[in-house]
């Protein structure tokens, strides 16, 4: 008897411990201490536990940028220095003026050692760093509830922008972050092509190849193509006939497919019978200047130009002239360019250090301020406005303001060249035995170039393929 | 010893009256020569009128936008604003330019100093003392030159930041204060001085530190010359190293200060660019012209020859 109430009792507790337990708010996984922190952290759960009270981390970040942006630049990282509640102190230093010298500096610092926190860097580039294991995955820090972005913050950033640091060579680890992008875009002579007939530029490549041989006389110098020939210009050609340089998973070159060789047989054609002019790499801007002096009628080059076109035309032949999409066959397309920033791996203390600095950066009144400043798109969709409105009124940017704002209604067709380890290698090898040969020689075989050019281009990409255990 | 000892070198004009001289041989000869100085003196020229155009003049190309061809007045200003294109430097309080000026003599000066104490010493060593494996030594530091620079480019960097000479002048210099090519010239030219000198100074008393200041030295002044000038202006134009090493623009050098005219995807200031490199260029122009005579003594004195 005894023994059945007892039974039934305890029964009605264990069903009232369920009936509570249940109702009990559900416990996660339990926090990481400061000893289960891998570095780089792993998860979004490892950076929430980093602890920056009292540390007083330096960052310091190695870019590229002349003088007046790095004035720009520190100007901004001392209000983060001043309003972080963490006492992180960045520092900005020029690492060099081109994106190779900061790349040459960095490979040396990190057999030292010594890298810096921040650095800017091309997604191949980053690749790169990331073989070595110097380079983090910046993912478990932009998911953190603590330290990364909100949802809304991530929808402010232009998708494209973000995806292009989701690296295929390293399973989509983010390998850096985007401060500024830029693309290519044609800009043509309007007042040229109104003679010639056009009221608005060609949008299919037929046309536009016909109307840059209508307008070029060799005889007066005047050519309706100036070809600054590198692999960004090859990689806009093949982008907008439908191609690809790299296969989408990073696994294979693959810009010998018929996109690939209609470009170069377009190239080609065009030498052959003189609608184009080559601007060698030793003449820098030639094609600007030529353009600004209504030589040339179509030239392919970074929308961060536009200034310097608007002063080129204003001091050259003085016409009325815009940008417009590259021509394409089916579906538009345009090539980002522009460098993002990475972070490098010391402790996990300065890692997301580096990360408040880079979000910091990213936040919409210094995008704003940066692509004022340099010419670059921001980051942030919220900022394009007030950038517009900034280069509006602003003399030097006022004629080319609108130019630019309707760079922004392009970025939806933004594609990206390659972002694997050893691409500059295979930008050379594109540029010096493609392009090159293709201009000089009107009869080579167009596919044979590109085979021989791919296989090469695969063999270096095999060369630079991640091992494992990195 | 009023007069100075005089060195025996070649004579190339007695030389010439020895041989047959085809007609119209001497005006090819001149046009040769006056076609290599054009072709030397065009970019320097280039340069010059360019710092002096407007950005407009530069990019369509116009040579003569001045007076009586056109009527841009001279771009003085160009130059003005390229100094100011650089920055401003908080800790000395002036612009950028200065500190990178103020750097390129620290740099250059004590680089020329370093290597000609080093290839002094080692050129005696070489030249005249009786070293065991002494052949050996030199072949040893001339094989040196066959390693390409930029293989050791990295390893070096690696190395000042292992000594913690990063973004200091000991990174700068130090790397520099031994040129194979001064030890060699200068070995070459002591190999010339008639041993007897030696033997005498011995006699007097003097050692080898005597010998090498007061009888040695003063009869190498040509060679000395051509090393100091020649280290003076590779370290004058060294780009990539102090790019490399530094880190606050308060420690870099002219070289570098004229990439920042370079950068960007869009469009370069060639007129302010040209200006800044005038500016970089004319202290080693000055220079040479100062040096020029015992320039070319030194070439000529200094016979590759054992």
């Amino acid at each position: 008897m005894l023994r059945g109430k007892l039974r039934r009792f305890a029964t009605v507790l264990v069903g009232l411990a369920a009936i509570l337990g249940a109702c009990m708010p559900q416990a996660g996984p339990t926090p990481p201490s400061p000893g289960q922190i891998t570095n780089p952290p792993t998860t979004p759960e490892m950076v929430d536990a980093i602890d920056l009270t009292g540390k007083n981390i330096e960052v310091v970040y190695w870019h590229n940028r002349p003088q007046r942006d790095q004035e720009l630049l520190q100007s901004m990282l001392d209000e983060f220095n001043r309003t972080n509640p963490y006492g992180i102190r960045a520092r900005a230093e020029i690492a060099g003026a081109s994106y190779n010298d900061v790349y040459n500096k960095i490979n040396a610092a990190i057999q030292a050692g010594q890298p810096p926190d921040i650095a800017v860097a091309y997604q191949n580039q980053a690749a790169f760093y990331r073989a070595q294991g110097a380079v983090i995955d910046l993912t478990p820090f932009i998911q953190s509830k603590k330290y990364g972005l909100s949802e809304a913050d991530l929808k402010d950033y232009f998708p494209v922008f973000l995806e292009s640091d989701a690296n295929p060579q390293f399973k989509g680890e983010r390998l850096g972050f985007p401060t500024q992008r830029s693309v290519e875009v044609m800009y043509y002579n309007a007042d040229w092509l109104r003679q010639l007939g056009y009221t608005e530029p060609p949008r299919d490549w037929k046309t536009w190849e016909e109307v840059a041989c209508r307008a070029s006389d060799p005889a007066s110098k005047k050519y309706g193509w100036a070809f600054r020939h590198d692999a960004s210009n090859f990689a806009t050609m093949v982008f907008t006939r439908g191609g690809r340089i790299l296969s989408p998973d990073g696994s294979a070159y693959v810009f010998n497919s018929q996109a690939g060789a209609d470009a170069l047989a377009m190239i080609q054609r065009m030498f052959k019978n003189r609608c184009a002019v080559e601007i060698p790499t030793s003449e820098r801007f030639g094609e600007q200047n030529r353009f600004g002096n209504g030589e040339v009628l179509f030239v392919f080059a970074s929308s961060s130009g536009l200034p310097f076109y608007r002063e080129a035309v204003e001091k050259g032949a003085r016409f009325a002239w815009d940008i417009a999409l590259p021509p394409y066959t089916e579906k538009p397309a345009i090539n980002l360019y522009g460098a993002s920033v990475s972070v490098f791996k010391t402790t996990p203390e300065r890692e997301l250090a580096a990360w408040l600095v880079i979000k910091f950066l990213g936040e919409r009144p210094q995008t704003v301020k940066w692509a004022v400043s340099t010419g670059y798109l921001p980051v942030r969709q919220s900022a394009k406005d007030e950038v517009i409105a900034a280069f509006q009124r602003n003399p030097q940017w006022g004629p080319v303001a609108r130019s630019y704002a309707r760079i922004f209604d392009w970025l939806q067709y933004a594609m990206v060249e390659s972002p694997v380890a050893g691409y500059d290698p295979v930008r050379t090898i594109i540029d010096q035995e493609v392009m090159s040969r293709v201009i000089n020689d009107p009869n080579v075989d167009v596919k044979k170039l590109l085979d021989d050019a791919v296989a090469k281009a695969n063999e270096i990409l095999r060369e630079n393929a991640p091992k494992s255990g990195r | 010893m009023s007069k100075p000892l005089e060195l025996p070198i070649s004579r190339p004009a007695e030389v010439r009256q020895l041989l047959p001289r085809p007609p119209g041989v001497r005006l090819a000869v001149y046009l040769i020569l006056v076609a290599g100085a054009l072709v030397s003196v065009l970019p320097f020229a280039y340069m010059v009128t360019s710092s002096l155009k407007s950005y407009g003049s530069v990019i369509t190309n116009n040579l003569w936008p001045w007076w009586p061809f056109g009527n841009e007045p001279l771009q003085w200003q160009n130059y003005i604003e390229a100094i100011q294109h650089t920055g401003w430097d908080r800790q000395w309080g002036t612009w950028l330019m200065i500190r990178y000026f103020a750097n390129s003599l620290i740099v250059s000066g004590i680089i020329v100093a370093g290597v000609l104490v080093t290839s002094v010493l080692a050129a005696y060593a070489l030249a005249q003392l009786e070293l065991p494996g002494r052949e050996f030594i030199f072949l040893f530091i001339l094989a040196t030159l066959m390693v390409p620079g930029e293989l050791v480019l990295v390893p070096k960097v690696v190395m000042m930041f292992n000594f913690g000479w990063y973004n200091t002048y000991l990174a700068l210099t130090v790397p520099f204060t031994v040129s194979v090519f001064g030890i060699f010239l200068l070995r070459q030219h002591f190999l010339q001085v008639p041993r007897e000198l030696f033997d005498a100074a011995r006699i007097d008393g003097a050692g080898h530190l005597q010998y090498l200041l007061w009888v040695l030295l003063p009869l190498s002044r040509p060679a000395l010359v051509v090393i100091a000038v020649l280290n003076f202006i590779w370290a004058w134009d060294a780009f990539q190293w102090p790019l490399l090493v530094t880190r606050d623009p308060s420690m870099r050098v002219l070289a570098v200060g004229l990439q920042q005219f370079m950068v960007g995807e869009g469009g370069v200031n060639s007129h302010l660019l040209m200006a800044f490199a005038t500016m970089m260029v004319a202290p080693i122009i000055v220079l040479y012209f100062v040096a020029q005579r015992a320039f070319t003594e030194g070439f000529l004195s200094t016979g590759i020859k054992r």
